[in-house]
């Protein structure tokens, strides 16, 4: 039995705007295997949001294939759990009801284990009858992660989901994602335009072009002691995928360090 | 102390405007034919108190009020409601119904006084004519600016239309539809007391006109002034009722 792997082949999309054609994806072809990290970088407008809505099912393609675990996606499902930039918390809703928001078919008692062992997940227990506008940036990220993994999902989408907060912030909701994947083995399929987020979560970093989105390099980082921000390694591989998106070279950090 | 300086600011006017009238009737500038004097404006209403007049005028047209608004509020936040949601509603009604918003209350008078006459039908439905379309506008102003970031929410968890409807459209689009309600409710206590004024033998509206038939103007002015207060405490009842339904919009706190 093959392992649940997520196939992308061929996948072109394109938008009408008015009379014009944009096209927005071309010929992407991708796999991502079962408990994976895989991070998309990409200049803002590349596609990349476009290819992790289609892969969440909340926008249809019309040429190429989308399947995961053998079935093609069309729609939303179960297996797909997606975090936005905008925590997109529903405001009338206190948190706990917004972390259970699609467990709706769950019991009661069931909802409530599962969004009580989410809250426990990220940290934020104590925050359950708080209103959203009531919670700071990073704490409102904490609880939209939550409710993306509260279903359960096999693989979970993130959409630039750090690109708001604060740069402090920001490094600890990595570390701590890192830390939620390490322990669920879910898989994270993660979209950024911050070259180093990028680096530091995947196990593979997808590096993708100007619109329309193709994918120029999928750079394998599985085996580097990337983890470590100052590390040569890391820096080796930041350079690489510089290259792709600035014309100048780097400082030749290997003999400067 | 922030409070007591709102409040003390709030009523700077009305006891300007009092002091005002004070002086010019005190000192005979205007005469009591044009405008009355305070004294004069308190007996009327002591009196129409004590006779029970003012309760029974009161009563009447409050009835009146409460049920023409509860039709045209019910009206207007289910259609709104359907032509928000539905593009085949709004297709089908939205085009009849905005013609008929644009027909002015006071031309429609006359037909309700020939199919309705004067009596209580007449009253409501003017009523419910005045009220309906800012209910209506406003609700389906709320139900289609429901953002899309919550939709996909839904759509993600594979929501159902009934359960989206109650669990984000509605909740996203009751500011708005409290909005088009305070409107509603202003413009019902307007509209009775015009059709009052106009075609009517009882309520606060006809005592107006009664009063200046009889040559009572502080009759006239006791009846705007309650008119006047009656419809802030409309107001400020229905306020209280739209910032407890959306608590969550003030940061959770009372």
């Amino acid at each position: 039995m093959s392992e649940k792997r997520l196939r992308i082949e061929g996948l072109s999309k394109s938008f009408t705007v008015g009379k014009k054609v944009i096209d927005a994806l071309d010929n992407i072809n991708l796999e991502i295997e079962r408990g994976e990290f895989v991070t998309i970088v990409g200049k803002s407008g590349c596609g990349k949001s476009t290819l992790l809505k289609i892969i969440s099912g909340l926008l249809p393609y019309e040429s190429g294939k989308v399947a995961y675990d053998g079935h093609e996606i069309r729609e939303p499902g179960p297996d797909r759990g997606m975090v936005f930039q905008e925590h997109r918390l529903l405001p009338w809703l206190k948190i706990r009801d917004n972390i259970g928001f699609n467990l709706f078919s769950l019991p009661k008692r069931e909802r409530e284990e599962l969004v009580g062992s989410h809250m426990k997940k990220v940290g934020i227990d104590g925050f359950a009858d708080a209103y959203p506008n009531q919670l700071s940036g990073g704490m409102a990220q904490r609880a939209a992660i939550a409710r993306g993994l509260a279903g359960n999902p096999e693989i979970l989408l993130l959409d630039e989901p750090f690109g708001a907060l604060d740069a402090l912030t920001r490094i600890q909701m990595q570390k701590e994602v890192l830390r939620i994947w390490q322990s669920e083995g879910t898989t994270m399929i993660l979209v950024t335009h911050d070259i180093d987020e990028a680096i530091f979560l995947g196990q593979r970093i997808i590096v993708m072009s100007e619109r329309p989105g193709k994918v120029l390099d999928i750079i394998n980082a599985k085996n580097l002691a990337y983890k470590n921000r100052a590390d040569a390694d890391f820096a080796r591989v930041k350079k690489k995928v510089y290259k792709y998106f600035f014309e100048e070279e780097m400082p030749d950090l290997e003999y400067t360090l | 102390m922030k409070s007591f300086r709102r409040v003390a600011l709030g009523l700077t006017p009305p006891v300007a405007i009092v002091l005002l009238w004070w002086y010019v009737t005190y000192t005979g500038k205007v005469p009591p034919m044009i405008l009355p004097s305070l004294p004069a404006v308190g007996n009327a209403f002591k009196n129409n108190v004590l006779s029970g007049q003012l309760l029974a005028d009161l009563g009447i047209s409050l009835t009146r009020v409460v049920k023409g608004y509860l039709v045209a509020a019910s009206l207007g936040v289910v259609v709104g409601t359907l032509i928000g949601v539905s593009r085949r509603f709004d297709e089908l009604l939205s085009p009849t119904l905005h013609a008929i918003r644009s027909i002015p209350m006071m031309a429609w008078l006359p037909l309700i006084i020939l199919w309705c006459g004067i009596g209580e039908e007449s009253k409501i439905v003017i009523i419910v004519i005045s009220a309906f379309f800012p209910v209506m506008i406003n609700t389906i102003g709320g139900i289609t600016d429901t953002p899309q970031q919550y939709l996909e929410v839904a759509r993600l968890g594979k929501m159902g239309a009934f359960r989206t409807f109650w669990k984000v459209y509605l909740p996203s689009a009751v500011p708005q539809i409290f909005v088009g309600l305070r409107l509603g409710l202003s413009i019902s206590w307007i509209a009775l007391v015009a059709s009052e004024l106009l075609a009517a033998n009882s309520g606060i509206g006809f005592r107006i006109s009664d009063s200046r038939i009889k040559i009572r103007p502080e009759g006239i002015f006791m009846g705007i002034i309650v008119i006047g207060i009656i419809g802030v405490i409309l107001d400020k009842g229905l306020t209280t009722i739209a910032k407890r339904a959306t608590r969550w919009n003030s940061g959770g706190k009372e």
